[in-house]
């Protein structure tokens, strides 16, 4: 068992150091950590905008089925497809199908930006009501009057954080759609991660903000 | 020597001709998404008049590099179906088939339908989220394992990723239950409020 009887042979099992304890790219390892370390500033977030509401003795819940639950729903759909897109773009890349990639990425793009044009609605929407992130809209605070007026910094805080995701991400693709003749397949699928990652990450604001928030009476 | 020096300049007055284009073809967009968005009523002559000529500005600027960079035979952009350098000697690991991939995506769809649903049935608030989250993690774990291609990962980094965010996820939840305490400790504050806070005040008038 000592170290000489390894030298020249190569690494048996995943843990004793071979040069791909891994067997993924130090980029793409990258990309995970970052996204773990994402996913924890989120929940954090998300947990905090729980702990929040639960504490509160009560908490608006504004959201009529029209616009916002449709918005909403219509929105998570577009980023599921696009998802969907982004597979496919990363399948379509790893056999060396570049323009069909790119066409896939493209499409991917365009879910995310349909993401964006319909959250932005959405806000203007609320900030046309008088949602600020430390002040009930005017009709809110007689409504739900022992509510605290953090609905809106957490509203904001999260889906903005969010949207600046989406954001990124779909620049993100328009580089990597851009320059996929010069690039590797490993950086194909690093973009990818990122985007799914965008899309998981919705699959838990979608819920705690807006379906929590449903206005029966809406 | 010279002749090379010239074509060097050349080359780098037209990258500064085609950047300068760009940049005032993206200002004209700019523009012309900016004069859409602060139109009142985007169907007015004036609004469709001044987004239009923006609009037409920015093709005239797109134009001319377009036009170059072609005449020269130069596609910056252009892909195609050979394999480029630089995956020559890439070893690509993937799986997964375009029916797995839909299947996982009607799934996905058919648990936001059924989220959807459930938000419109009146259920405490506690079993709703637990309801929610729980419909939440499935549909995490499917885009984890099947979109990010993790279940076809080596074990140990499926090991090394999971359970730290899994730990770090139920060390944040420590403080979470304080917050149903933080709620009656309130009640009794403020019920017991008024005897305490009004007493100076009305020391003042």
């Amino acid at each position: 068992m000592s170290t000489e009887a390894h030298v020249g042979r190569l690494p048996a099992t995943d843990w004793d150091g071979g040069a791909l304890p891994y067997r993924v790219g130090h980029r793409k390892l990258g990309m995970w950590l970052f996204i773990v370390s994402d996913a924890m500033t989120f929940s954090a977030m998300l947990i905090t905008y729980s702990y929040a509401r639960v504490s509160s003795d009560a908490w608006p819940t504004p959201f009529p089925f029209y616009p916002s639950i449709i918005f909403s729903t219509t929105m998570t759909l577009f980023l599921l497809a696009s998802s969907f897109t982004m597979v496919m773009a990363v399948r379509a890349s790893a056999h060396n199908r570049l323009r069909a990639a790119r066409h896939w990425i493209g499409a991917t793009m365009f879910g995310g930006l349909a993401f964006l044009v319909l959250h932005l609605i959405e806000w203007e929407h609320l900030i046309h009501d008088g949602l600020r992130p430390f002040r009930l809209a005017g009709e809110w605070a007689h409504r739900w009057p022992e509510a605290p007026p953090l609905f809106g910094a957490s509203f904001f805080a999260i889906t903005g954080l969010h949207m600046f995701h989406v954001f990124t991400g779909v620049a993100y693709l328009g580089v990597i759609a851009l320059r996929i003749g010069k690039t590797r397949h490993e950086d194909v699928e690093i973009s990818g991660l990122y985007w799914h990652f965008v899309d998981l990450v919705w699959m838990f604001v979608f819920p705690l903000i807006y379906l929590m928030s449903v206005d029966f009476g809406g | 020597m010279a002749n090379e020096n010239i074509r060097e300049l050349l080359k780098k007055s037209d990258f500064v001709m085609i950047g300068v284009c760009v940049l005032l073809a993206a200002a004209c967009l700019f523009f012309a998404a900016k004069s859409a968005a602060d139109a009142g009523n985007f169907l007015t002559i004036d609004s469709l008049f001044f987004t239009a000529v923006c609009l037409l500005l920015a093709l005239t600027f797109v134009v001319v590099p377009a036009l170059t960079l072609r005449e020269r035979g130069i596609h910056p952009f252009r892909v195609g179906d050979e394999v480029p350098p630089a995956r020559a000697n890439e070893h690509v690991h993937f799986e997964g088939s375009t029916r797995l991939f839909l299947y996982v995506l009607l799934g996905l769809l058919a648990l936001t339908v059924i989220e959807v649903f459930l938000a419109y049935i009146h259920v405490p608030l506690h079993i709703m989220l637990t309801i929610l989250i729980g419909l939440s993690l499935i549909k995490a774990a499917m885009i984890v394992a099947y979109f990010m291609h993790l279940r076809f990962e080596r074990m140990s980094l499926v090991l090394t990723l999971i359970p730290t965010i899994v730990i770090c996820i139920c060390l944040l939840f420590i403080v979470f239950p304080d917050s149903f305490r933080a709620g009656s400790l309130r009640a009794t504050h403020t019920s017991a409020e008024p005897v305490a806070g009004s007493a100076p005040a009305h020391d003042g008038h």
